[in-house]
């Protein structure tokens, strides 16, 4: 890893991060403002859901009604969304562009042109990327647990929700992985930010159809939605052998892979 | 030594062609042209030679190092100067050049700095993005000589210059060259080769046609010969020896190119009722030019 190279990075994504940071956090926040609200219309929310569709209620990450009326369950519910969905596309938009910037940037050979082996340039800037999607997780994940801590009533175990945030992490790492390998199987210097984007949704929208009761949902295991344990409120709850091995395993070939990849691409500018 | 040593480089392109069978070698201390028109392969020579693509075939070394395995050791050592000058926003032209300079531990190379941009008259403190096309190849000529390298690689690097720092750019080339920098120049001006280079390579179709230098070219004594005669003559009937490439082979009016003993020429005219003659020494280009015919 290279440190001129790594900070100078650091300093070209602040901004992105900090963005994207303080909008996920502060609708985390906002979301959770309203859980005593939750809470004081029990009833009359119970009996309005009573009318939504049970698979709407699923493919929303409702197993059970009863969930959002515990903070952790209601917190959980709206991470699907924030910090899933939205942390994946931060990822996979970060680390589709870190490497292809300088082709399309023309960038390239000017860095190229420094005393760097491919390797340096590759390994510091996924590890850029990975302490991006590291940090974007930990501040969302503080602002969900002091959100939680003034929100709450009753009692709050802090173990699922560490295990939750631990799950969110390791599907943003995957996706910040199949980033990089996007980004150096492109032939063309050209963005692929909306082939990320698109790719995160339709996977999402793979995991979602997976949820609906009456299908079959082995197929949602394509999807790495599927493999965050999201009943957070079941008896056990905690990580899983399988589901961890699967996304560091998986997380771990897609990066060994780009890397290879990029130690032989061409780079055309 | 040889400072750069190209052995039957070919690189494809799928079905288009990049370079074939290149061979070419530079010597430590030259001033080498590498010359050619655009798409003749000299970018892509030099992309392999950065490690910025890799052969198909053949081998490239730089100071006595392989250009694909040694490539980190052999960039601590050059410059590079791209023909498109893109670099990094959001950096003032300072940052720029100290970031730059950092990869080689030459950040505090601040004098150096700045006797490179008062040569180039050009503001630390501008931002990149504010600057013109031609300010941006300066500060990307800049930041190829701030570590002073031992060999300077250009890819058409006075596109965009004006006259006066296109002429403060040569005398800093030479100033470099005289203090060890080995200078590979790759150029379609022809003119600025002429004046600048010691040696030149040219490069065609992505082979490498003829390395020579630029003083040798002129002592070949290639000469343009025009004849104007009262009757029509044919060249070839003349049995001219050391004619060619010919402009003009019929008629009464025969120009073409000769390289040979003047003595013997004028000797073979003078069997002949001549009009006018006049013999000169033809601009480079056109000896360039007799390389592409």
């Amino acid at each position: 890893m290279n440190k001129v190279l790594f900070y100078m990075e650091m300093r070209r994504n602040a901004r992105g991060l900090l963005i994207w940071s303080a909008v996920i956090s502060v609708l985390i926040f906002l979301t959770m403002s309203f859980f005593r609200s939750v809470l004081q219309y029990q009833e009359q929310i119970a009996g309005m859901v009573q009318m939504v569709p049970a698979v709407a209620m699923k493919m929303r990450g409702f197993s059970n009604i009863n969930d959002i009326f515990t903070v952790t369950g209601f917190y959980t519910a709206n991470n699907l969304v924030y910090m899933m969905l939205m942390g994946s596309i931060f990822s996979i938009v970060l680390s589709s562009n870190i490497l292809l910037k300088e082709e399309y940037g023309k960038t390239a050979e000017y860095l190229m042109s420094r005393p760097l082996t491919r390797g340096e340039i590759f390994t510091t800037k996924a590890c850029l990327a990975f302490l991006n999607i590291f940090i974007l997780n930990f501040l969302a994940s503080l602002t969900g647990l002091i959100a939680i801590l003034i929100y709450k009533k009753g009692a709050f175990s802090i173990h699922p929700f560490l295990v939750i945030s631990l799950y969110t992490l390791l599907l943003n790492l995957l996706f910040g992985a199949l980033g990089l390998l996007i980004s150096v199987m492109m032939k063309r210097a050209k963005p692929v930010t909306a082939f990320g984007v698109a790719l995160v949704m339709v996977l999402y929208f793979v995991y979602t159809i997976s949820r609906m009761t009456g299908i079959d949902g082995t197929f949602g295991y394509l999807s790495p939605f599927k493999w965050v344990n999201v009943n957070v409120l079941s008896p056990g709850y905690g990580l899983e052998p399988g589901r961890l091995f699967s996304f560091l395993g998986i997380t771990g070939l897609l990066i060994l892979a780009s890397g290879f990849i990029y130690r032989r691409k061409d780079i055309l500018t | 030594m040889d400072i750069i040593e190209i052995s039957h480089l070919t690189k494809n392109y799928g079905r288009s062609r990049g370079i074939a069978d290149l061979n070419l070698k530079v010597a430590e201390g030259d001033i080498f042209g590498f010359i050619g028109p655009n798409g003749a392969g000299k970018s892509t020579a030099i992309r392999i030679l950065l490690n910025l693509i890799f052969p198909t075939s053949g081998s490239a070394s730089i100071f006595g190092l392989d250009a694909v395995r040694d490539s980190k050791k052999i960039r601590g050592r050059l410059g590079y100067v791209p023909s498109d000058a893109n670099m990094y926003d959001r950096m003032t032209v300072m940052e720029f050049l100290r970031f730059g300079a950092a990869f080689y531990g030459a950040e505090n190379e601040t004098a150096r700095i700045h006797y490179l941009l008062e040569v180039f008259d050009l503001d630390p403190g501008r931002k990149i993005p504010e600057l013109s096309m031609g300010n941006k190849k300066k500060v990307s000529i800049v930041q190829a000589m701030v570590h002073k390298p031992a060999l300077l690689i250009l890819d058409e690097p006075t596109s965009g210059l004006d006259p006066l720092i296109q002429s403060r750019f040569f005398d800093l080339l030479r100033e470099e060259n005289r203090s060890g920098t080995t200078v590979f120049f790759s150029s379609h001006t022809l003119s600025e080769v002429q004046a600048f280079c010691k040696t030149v390579g040219i490069v065609r179709e992505g082979s490498m046609v003829k390395v020579e230098e630029i003083a040798s070219l002129r002592k070949k004594q290639l000469k343009k010969v025009r004849i104007l005669f009262p009757e029509e003559h044919r060249l070839a009937s003349l049995e001219i020896d050391g004619a060619g490439p010919v402009e003009s082979g019929e008629g009464r009016n025969l120009v073409f190119f000769y390289s040979g003993d003047l003595n013997q020429l004028i000797s073979k005219l003078s069997g002949y009722r001549v009009e006018n003659l006049s013999i000169e020494e033809p601009p480079l280009e056109e000896i360039f030019l007799h390389y592409y015919q």
